[in-house]
């Protein structure tokens, strides 16, 4: 589709607001007749359809009573601005606050479903998007300005949750294929082979298998990596990054299991513990990914799923995926880092913080920190097993997103703006002084690796695994 | 006191007070026929508590970093609510309680009060309308509902001594914009202090239920 310039008033210094969009990858999904896409599970996008009539059917019947209640209750009083990475760096931008962004899908509502809206639009801003153009427009806002880091919510004075209603908005325009390509196709992996990096079945088997051997030939003892056994205590999920790209995580996971001697799977099919949903917006893709992994660890009868580290993952997966999946929660499901504290605080390992000399700095992941639970517990685990834990300011619920959240890594198009407004994390991570940044979320691993990359800052990115498999004291004779 | 006055200050307010109780809750009726999801995760935290605390959220002004860098703007904040709150208070004590404005002292904190707010409005709305941001977010109803809480501000101050013998015009203009007010307030953004518990009840809810809110604070 091709995009003509908008020209609305003060948009003018929006750097993505008129990218068009691209939608080769959607016909190729469409010419090699893939199977979620003939099942419909994968929109594609539909010139010749009336996508705003769509568009707005599936604004009313979507619609919850909380979205509803922040849709209604915002009051322009413009605090949320300095909560924004986006604003606080682009401040003559004001299509950059949060309350601009949420205000395109809030006067679509106050249009069709608000009473003051519907009988004198223009006495409060409301308006209905005229055409596809439109909606591309929205499109390049709801996905390109905003990594939905939920600063702004906690931030308003009346509770306008506008990181939900970012995501809401997403979900909608994914329904009809106005989205980035970046995001279709992940979302066509994961709906294609459950996992949002297209890792088969072999690759998933072989990597484990390899990871195996590597921990057995550190620790010169029979080592296992099991899959789908009944029983065990903890299913262990992963993100299809590890396999794909950094093993490593695998192999000290199960350096760490076998060492505090955990009785502990990996599923065969529903590993993946990541959900492209929670960022296209689509609760059928959330649901069905999610489902799968809930599915796994009652078809396993394991004890608890345990989350590898990463940001997203364990919003989804502990919080959100039941909702989508409309599953009630079975057993206890936790982060991987719980998992770890617990056992050495119970003296299943023990871990010696002088093999992390280096100075530690931590970074709150937005999905865990402002939409989980898991502040504290990371940092006991790093003040246990590095001799210089140093906080980054501000932290926990008002730190900064990395500025890949929000699945903007998948998103090439919006990169530069990323980029840019990234000067307030290399800021924060300069002034630690600190050699290495922790997150507990691979996510911002890569989105903490481009900032340090592009603001050529002298650390690097490191994860509570790794950190605490390097400290891990080796059960055997007593050197003293 | 003039028949038109007497009229204006007691069966008007009254009118306009039932029809914006059942606008209320009409408005009330029409939220709760969205849908809403029941939790089906394990607490981490208390969702009881998440709303308790997100409710009194306003009163914590530490809670929030928006509000810690910008001490002044809380400060107008509380200025400008209490000035509607004592403007109120004023449509009620005048008809109900006259007595209570013959105190000189009661109609002096009030007037202070109600003048501090009225220059809290003037300054909302330069900062509306200088600023870009809120520029463009700004609706006329934003705009309109500004100047009308400034004005109503204004009207309350000269109608507070209550002077209907030499001064009447002053408490016709009191009570008419009230009125005016109470028929106005559901459609506009004024009635937000509607949605306030519904907003913040759904985020202290979840955030609550997910341990995330208590939460501590940013470590120094």
């Amino acid at each position: 589709m091709r995009v003509k310039k908008t020209g609305r008033r003060g948009e003018g210094a929006n750097p993505v607001i008129g990218l068009p969009l691209l939608t080769q990858s959607q016909e190729r999904a469409r010419t090699e007749g893939l199977r979620s896409v003939t099942d419909g599970r994968l929109k594609l996008y539909d010139g010749r359809a009336d996508n705003v009539g769509r568009f707005l059917e599936l604004l009313r019947r979507r619609l919850t009573r909380p979205l509803a209640a922040s849709l209604a209750g915002c009051v322009h009083c413009g605090m949320c601005a300095s909560s924004c990475h986006y604003f606080l760096v682009r401040p003559d931008d004001p299509t950059m606050t949060p309350v601009y962004k949420a205000d395109q899908i809030r006067k679509i509502f106050k249009r069709h479903l608000d009473w003051t809206g519907r009988v004198f639009p223009w006495w409060v801003k409301a308006a209905s998007p005229a055409d596809d153009e439109d909606l591309n427009r929205l499109k390049n806002i709801v996905f390109g300005t905003c990594s939905a880091c939920r600063r702004c919510t906690l931030n308003c004075p009346m509770g306008v949750d506008t990181a939900a209603l970012v995501r809401f908005t997403r979900g909608l325009l994914t329904e009809l294929g106005i989205v980035p390509e970046g995001v279709f196709n992940v979302s066509r992996d994961q709906w294609e082979t459950g996992n949002q990096m297209a890792v088969t079945r072999e690759e998933y088997l072989d990597t484990l298998e390899w990871m195996r051997e590597e921990v057995e030939q550190e620790l010169g003892e029979p080592v296992e990596i099991p899959v789908d056994r009944e029983d065990c205590d903890v299913l262990y999920t992963i993100n299809p990054r590890e396999v794909k790209f950094d093993p490593r995580s695998i192999a000290q996971a199960a350096k760490i299991f076998h060492v505090a001697g955990e009785r502990w799977t990996m599923p065969g099919w529903g590993w993946d513990q990541t959900n492209f949903g929670l960022f296209s917006g689509d609760d059928s893709l959330g649901g069905w990914v999610a489902g799968n992994v809930y599915e796994a660890a009652r078809r396993l009868r394991a004890g608890r799923i345990v989350i590898s580290e990463c940001g997203h993952g364990y919003r989804s997966t502990r919080w959100e995926g039941y909702d989508w999946a409309e599953f009630d929660q079975e057993r206890p499901t936790e982060s991987v880092v719980v998992t770890v504290e617990r056992s050495i605080r119970r003296g299943r390992i023990r871990v010696d913080p002088a093999r992390n000399a280096e100075p530690v700095t931590f970074h709150d992941s937005c999905n865990i920190a402002r939409s989980g639970d898991l502040v504290e517990e990371p940092r006991r685990v790093l003040r246990l097993v590095c001799s210089d834990f140093r906080e980054m300011h501000p932290n926990r619920t008002e730190n900064f997103c990395c500025t890949g959240g929000s699945g903007l890594l998948s998103m090439a198009e919006y990169r530069p703006l990323r980029m840019e407004v990234a000067r307030i994390k290399a800021e924060q991570l300069r002034a630690t002084g600190a050699k290495l940044v922790c997150t507990i979320c691979h996510n911002c691993v890569d989105g903490l690796t481009d900032v340090i990359k592009h603001y050529k800052l002298d650390m690097r990115v490191v994860q509570i695994l790794e950190l605490t498999a390097r400290a891990l004291v080796l059960p055997g004779p007593d050197p003293s | 006191m003039s028949r038109f006055l007497h009229v204006l200050e007691n069966e008007v307010q009254i009118a306009a007070l039932v029809f914006l109780a059942s606008v209320y809750l009409l408005r009330v009726v029409w939220l709760m026929r969205f849908r809403s999801r029941r939790m089906r995760t394990y607490p981490r935290g208390s969702a009881a508590g998440g709303v308790a605390l997100s409710l009194v959220n306003i009163s914590l002004p530490w809670s929030m970093e928006s509000v810690r860098r910008k001490p002044f703007f809380y400060v107008q904040f509380v200025v400008f609510h209490l000035g509607v709150a004592a403007a109120i208070a004023a449509t009620f004590i005048i008809p109900y309680a006259p007595a209570f404005f013959r105190l000189r002292p009661a109609v002096l904190a009030f007037q202070v009060i109600l003048t501090a707010a009225f220059l809290v409005g003037l300054l909302r709305l330069y900062r509306r309308l200088a600023d870009p941001a809120l520029r463009l977010v700004s609706s006329a109803d934003d705009i309109f509902s500004l100047v009308l809480m400034t004005a109503y501000f204004a009207a309350a101050f000269l109608a507070v001594p209550n002077d209907h013998l030499r001064r009447e015009w002053t408490l016709i203009l009191f009570f008419g914009l009230t009125a005016f007010f109470l028929v106005y307030v559901p459609f506009s953004k004024i009635g937000h202090y509607l949605y306030y518990p519904f907003t913040r009840f759904f985020l202290g809810r979840t955030l609550g239920h997910r341990g995330v809110r208590p939460a501590p604070r940013s470590e120094k």
